[in-house]
């Protein structure tokens, strides 16, 4: 592994999902005025540009590497945010990549809920128990509404986007615990010691996205 | 069925138990690392104690409480009595209860130093996934005045001057964020989760709240510039010019004077609420260039009983992460053959280890495989260092 070059005391790491929100990301920072391009298809994980590292990451591990001050800052889903439980700061709503978090169950089920599937335990627990429901959580890694379906459990919590998929099983959203959007995060000493070069990113990021 | 057994049932074949591991968040301390710790120690504990602050020591057992702030994080052990203990997860608590038993009646001020380690139950990341980590800090106790919090921002300063680190502090004032909601009109559970999306300047998140709980756009306008509170001394300008109400005017006035009393460069951020309900004026902390992690952080609170304390707590493992480029090396250490040329050899600052036999292959391999460059032996001219040379893989004669 090649160790880290030494940066210049104002140089920004910034922690990116891979995928589809990468470009989105690239494309916002660029306009906020980071020298950034979209990155060749390649197999690098780490980008250089002027003054800017991009770390291309799980969206999960973007709340670490900024919590943890190896990224100064990062863009990542408000729902992966939370489920992360990191205190970083959040000072930019970037409005795309939206989504909400939902409670589903099949059309028409009434019984009790005792088993929850979810890739959001922690989501999922904090809501059940707001709402005083005592059902255990399972964590499950994808295509979640087969457990459902399955029988797995009575109840899942899940994003969804446009609800196809959801009516194309028979399934239907029964609560939503919260809506969710792309957010720009920064760790929390990187604001101040960072502050010439992170104070006007987030200035421009909240011109860009005031429409 | 024979020869089958789950795996939970025989504990001692989990990993983490098997003979030369250590429990995860624990660790070795090994050479140099140690002796730089405790030089980082001395010259500290010598700064506090040139300020005036004297060391205390308190037990690492402490009485398991529910009203201890780090309760939930605390090891627990249940001594033979069936009395339930805690391994100290904090020092400001277990100091505040020695001043209370051991300094009833000061004189106040009480200034005191104190160092040691502290243990959590869980991992915590902030600490660098530690779950036994060393801290030390001073409480300066029984006044409650702008003078105190600036002597403490001035031996904030000195003491991480001493330990050479580059750093920027920054004042909070938690009061000051509950004082501005307080006079929104903001209560109960409303002020918590505002106080909460606030202090992660989640301006999204105040939206969201400020559409729960029916705020005003005025309302939203200045829960919105509180997560924007942050930078130089113009700060104070924008948090004075924020609430009229008397709470968040005489925590900007107060900041003021301290401001004016340390004198030195200070960052100001008057959206950080953690912890609003514990501290009862500022807060500080300071951030090292090189590390996105605090190396110090304290603040203004009340000791149980009413007295006023105030003080802050280096983490000593952080300092080291913050220091590492520049620690100095350690002295050279020679081999003695002598106990008489060992003792010249400590006297000019060398560390020396004395020769424990006289095979001279021994020694010389020894040597080699310890890093020990010269032997040093008594004669009747004085002090004889000796070149070592030793032979490579290759046969090649090197010398270190």
């Amino acid at each position: 592994m090649t160790p880290a070059p030494t940066r210049s005391a104002d140089h920004l790491t910034l922690a990116l999902p891979k995928g589809r929100i990468l470009e989105d990301a690239i494309a916002l920072l660029s306009q906020a005025g980071l020298p950034l391009t979209m990155p060749e298809k390649s197999r690098a994980l780490r980008h250089e540009f002027p003054g800017v590292t991009i770390l291309e990451l799980r969206n999960q591990d973007v709340p670490i590497y900024v919590d943890l001050g190896v990224a100064d800052a990062g863009i990542v889903g408000k729902d992966v945010l939370i489920e992360s439980g990191r205190t970083v700061y959040e000072p930019v709503d970037l409005k795309f990549a939206g989504c909400r978090l939902s409670l589903i169950r099949e059309v028409g089920a009434t019984g009790e809920i005792t088993r929850v599937g979810t890739k959001y335990p922690r989501a999922a627990r904090a809501y059940l128990h707001s709402r005083g429901i005592t059902a255990e959580t399972v964590k499950l890694s994808g295509n979640i509404e087969l457990a459902c379906l399955t029988g797995l459990a009575d109840a899942v919590v899940d994003l969804v986007q446009t609800g196809g998929t959801l009516k194309a099983n028979n399934l239907e959203e029964v609560e939503v615990l919260f809506h969710s959007t792309a957010r720009l995060i920064v760790n929390r000493a990187a604001l101040k010691v960072r502050a010439a070069r992170l104070r006007p990113l987030i200035e421009n990021l909240r011109t860009l996205t005031a429409q | 069925m024979p020869g089958v057994s789950s795996s939970a049932a025989r504990p001692s074949n989990r990993p983490s138990a098997r003979a030369g591991f250590i429990p995860e968040g624990t660790r070795d301390v090994l050479p140099p690392e140690w002796s730089q710790r405790e030089a980082l120690r001395a010259r500290l504990s010598a700064c506090f104690s040139a300020w005036g602050y004297r060391g205390v020591e308190v037990p690492a057992l402490e009485f398991a409480s529910a009203d201890h702030p780090q309760d939930a994080l605390a090891f627990k052990l249940i001594d033979s009595g069936g009395q339930v203990l805690s391994l100290r997860s904090e020092f400001t608590t277990a100091v505040g209860r020695l001043v209370r038993s051991r300094f009833p009646q000061g004189p106040f001020p009480l200034r005191l130093q104190y160092g040691g380690r502290l243990w959590l139950r869980a991992l915590n990341s902030e600490l660098g996934r530690l779950r036994e980590f060393n801290q030390m800090g001073v409480e300066l106790i029984g006044v409650q005045t702008a003078q105190s919090d600036a002597e403490l921002l001035h031996l904030a300063a000195a003491a991480l001057e001493t330990a050479g680190v580059q750093a920027q502090l920054e004042v909070g004032y938690p009061g000051f964020v509950d004082a501005v909601l307080e006079d929104a009109g903001l209560n109960g559970e409303a002020r918590a989760a505002v106080h909460d999306a606030i202090d992660r300047k989640s301006g999204a998140d105040v939206d969201l709240l400020a559409a729960q709980h029916g705020l005003s756009g005025a309302v939203r306008g200045t829960l919105h510039a509180l997560t924007d509170l942050y930078g130089g001394p113009e700060v104070l300008d924008a948090a004075q010019a924020l609430s009229p109400g008397v709470r968040a005017q005489e925590a900007v006035a107060h900041l003021r004077r301290v401001a004016a009393l340390y004198g030195g460069p200070l960052l100001f951020d008057l959206g950080v609420s953690r912890r609003y309900g514990y501290y009862t004026g500022l807060t500080f902390r300071a951030y090292s260039a090189g590390l996105n992690q605090p190396v110090l952080g304290g603040g203004r609170y009340d000791l149980p009983g009413g007295l006023p304390g105030a003080g802050f707590a280096v983490g000593l493992e952080r300092l080291m992460q913050a220091l590492a480029p520049v620690l100095p090396p350690e002295p050279e250490v020679v081999l003695a053959l002598d106990l008489a040329s060992a003792r010249a050899a400590r006297a000019q600052g060398l560390h020396a280890e004395l020769a424990w036999t006289d095979d001279w292959g021994e020694l010389r391999a020894f040597s080699a495989a310890r890093g020990i460059r010269r032997w040093v032996s008594d004669s009747p001219s004085g002090l004889t260092f000796t070149e070592l040379a030793f032979t490579d893989l290759n046969g090649a004669e090197v010398t270190l």
